[in-house]
């Protein structure tokens, strides 16, 4: 076990990270690039930017929008919270990283990872079970949607487990392959599934507001294309 | 089939005729994407919709149907599932493992239906976390239809008329348009006792006014408003006999025809040798000559939507009223096209706040209003009227209820005509629905001097 516990923690999650980041710099290049060329064609060029601005600070720290609908927002948030701040500010992660790179960062104290820990998990299940009992969201939902939210709560409890020996009634090391395993599937995950909105979404409502920037003379172009260019209306 | 019953809808029998639609389909698809610029929000948002369903607690539709086919994101779906399979690696990779669908001419009619229940009111915009621009879908997806001849009938005639037939939508000869000027001109003397002129063809002048060309036959109150404030104000402007129509359907259902229409506007305005658009009571009419540097340029002339120029008069002092303000309960609808984005929202409230002594609102307003039930031109769809009043329109009507108002003001010839059969199909009676420049007409004096 302990080789393969190795294998997870070097090679493997080498490969997962550097999967993980450059899959999003891939989606973040191709997007600015098209973002580039869709204003350059646009014949308008003039953007509401503060109207942009707002809008997107607005759904990056989204705690007005709550009231639009609490119970789901509720959990939607304290979710995104919990899984974004564990991981990068748990002591136990902070001290690899060291050991890596030398590169350190402020922690959280380990008693406020676990309540963040338990509020990750206790959201993800309360995540799917919301998906699973609103009509309208059970009609709209793939398999992604319901596995995505598990698969990212297993990292939560076998890291739990690991920093509480009491409660783990399996061996550490089986416990600690898990958690990293898990930890490296989510990040191969992140850039092939709707989780690469962890890179896109600064740049979505300015994506939205250039959908309306057309180039001029497409209707033209696009007439001679399809041999509608002699056609009556 | 029969074209009168395949759709909810009356298309023409090219719709119903044409052979290879699905692959005609993806030809025209294929078009927009190289000659336009909707791959960029096609593929962030075919990549990153989350399948939150928010915008079906924000959609009036689906608050009122339960349909699971109303939720914005099921719609768009619909689309984007074509975009996927056909326009990107992943798709027909899939597709050549034997997997993936399969676009059918029941599909395409699926979406026929679907994306003409839907008004493009963008409400549903703003509550995706995604930021995906439903009404966008809806948008692009009417042309692709478009493309394959599925165009509503009420709207593919209209424009036929504009573009190809007397030049505009209501297809108002010239000498009927000078009629209707004069008629207008006596009424206001009569009913009135002012002296105003609608100056025609008049060059050099400062703005050329585009009204829903539908206002001279139906909303002889808003022009004689629209009229009597540019008198009171000293206003250059014109009505060009080249063109006098500010209706674009080319917004509801092609960019290929909303270009062409939006060129026709700026070529009146060169003709005429003015410098401003001065667009009347219409919401669409003034969205779409918002795109008039998307086809035209940056040197194209400025647009002014004629609450603004109102309100900038009123503002300054240069509209003399009596001192009785209108007495009875007035509210206001926001027209989604010129106050989805907050561009017009608060000239027409000041401008009513001066004018009447019990303005109420509605909830919710502004950037958040409900639409008429009419938008993305079903108003011009009388075949689907116990829809739009009925499913479409159920929420404005309570909320117009919950007012007590008994003017509803709508600055928009489509919100008008709609929300005046939601008032007769929904038991509001006593409820008039009028543009604005028709009440700020009654309080003009036309004596005093300012």
């Amino acid at each position: 076990m302990e080789h393969w516990l190795e294998w997870a923690r070097g090679p493997a999650f080498i490969f997962s990270f550097s999967f993980m980041i450059l899959g999003l710099a891939r989606h973040l290049g191709l997007t600015l690039w098209e973002i580039y060329r869709t204003w350059q064609r646009a014949g308008d060029k003039t953007l509401p930017l503060s109207q942009i601005w707002w809008s997107t600070i607005q759904w990056l720290v989204p705690v007005g929008r709550i009231r639009l609908n609490p119970l789901f927002s509720f959990t939607s948030i304290l979710f995104h919270i919990a899984i974004l701040i564990v991981p990068l500010f748990l002591a136990g992660h902070v001290v690899l990283w060291f050991r890596g790179t030398g590169l350190s960062w402020p922690v959280i104290p380990n008693a406020f990872a676990d309540v963040l820990t338990i509020v990750a998990v206790i959201t993800a299940v309360v995540l799917v079970v919301q998906r699973l009992s609103a009509k309208s969201t059970r009609v709209l939902s793939r398999p992604q949607d319901y596995v995505l939210p598990l698969i990212i709560a297993v990292p939560f409890v076998s890291g739990f487990l690991v920093m509480h020996p009491a409660y783990n009634p399996f061996s550490y090391s089986t416990v600690m392959f898990a958690h990293v395993m898990s930890a490296n599937l989510i990040m191969v995950l992140i850039p092939l599934t709707k989780l690469t909105h962890a890179a896109l979404l600064p740049g979505v409502q300015l994506v939205a507001e250039l959908g309306w920037h057309w180039p001029p003379d497409a209707g033209n172009r696009l007439a001679l294309t399809l041999g509608k260019d002699k056609e009556r209306i | 089939m029969n074209g009168k019953n395949r759709y909810s809808y009356y298309v023409e029998d090219t719709a119903l005729l044409a052979d290879n639609r699905p692959e005609k389909f993806l030809e025209a698809f294929a078009a927009v994407l190289e000659h336009s610029n909707y791959a960029l929000p096609l593929d962030t948002y075919s990549r990153l919709s989350t399948k939150c369903s928010r915008c079906a607690a924000s959609c009036q539709l689906h608050q009122s149907t339960g349909e699971d086919r109303d939720i914005p994101c099921h719609r768009s779906e619909l689309l984007l599932r074509i975009y996927r399979r056909y326009f990107t690696l992943a798709g027909i990779l899939q597709a050549r493992l034997g997997r993936g669908f399969v676009l059918t001419d029941d599909y395409l009619d699926e979406m026929a239906e679907s994306f003409y229940r839907c008004t493009a009111c963008r409400r549903c915009k703003s509550t995706c976390p995604m930021g995906i621009d439903h009404g966008l879908i809806t948008h692009l997806s009417r042309w692709l239809l478009a493309e394959i001849n599925v165009i509503p009938k009420a709207l593919l005639v209209a424009v036929r008329e504009q573009l190809d037939g007397v030049g505009n939508t209501s297809a108002i000869p010239v000498p009927a348009l000078r009629d209707t000027c004069e008629f207008l001109e006596e009424e206001l003397e009569e009913l009135y006792h002012a002296k105003v002129k609608y100056p025609i063809d008049v060059e050099g002048a400062e703005f050329v006014f585009f009204p829903a060309v539908s206002d001279f036959l139906l909303e002889a109150d808003t022009l004689m408003g629209n009229a009597a404030v540019m008198q009171v104000t000293g206003g250059s402007w014109t009505i060009g006999t080249g063109n006098f129509d500010g209706i674009n359907y080319g917004l509801f259902y092609s960019d290929r025809m909303m270009e062409r229409i939006v060129q026709n506007v700026v070529s009146e305005v060169h003709r005429l040798r003015a410098k401003k658009v001065l667009v009347g009571e219409c919401g669409h009419a003034t969205r779409s000559a918002w795109f008039l540097p998307t086809f035209c340029g940056p040197a194209a002339p400025p647009v002014v939507n004629c609450m603004q120029y109102t309100w900038s008069q009123l503002e300054a002092g240069k509209i003399p009223l009596r001192d009785e303000k209108i007495p009875e309960c007035v509210t206001y609808h926001d027209p989604c096209n010129i106050a989805r984005t907050g561009r017009i929202t608060e000239e027409p409230r000041e401008i009513l706040r001066t004018i009447c002594k019990d303005f109420v609102e509605m909830t919710p307003n502004r950037t958040q209003n409900y639409c008429c039930g009419g938008g993305g031109g079903t108003v011009s769809i009388d075949e689907i009227r116990a829809f739009r009043t009925g499913p479409l329109g159920k929420r404005k009507a309570d909320q117009i209820r919950d007012t007590g108002a008994r003017y509803l003001v709508a600055p928009c010839a489509n919100c008008k005509k709609q929300l005046r059969e939601v008032c007769q199909d929904n038991g509001l009676n006593d409820v008039q629905v009028v543009g604005l420049h028709d009440l700020l007409l009654k309080v003009i004096d036309f004596n005093k001097g300012v």
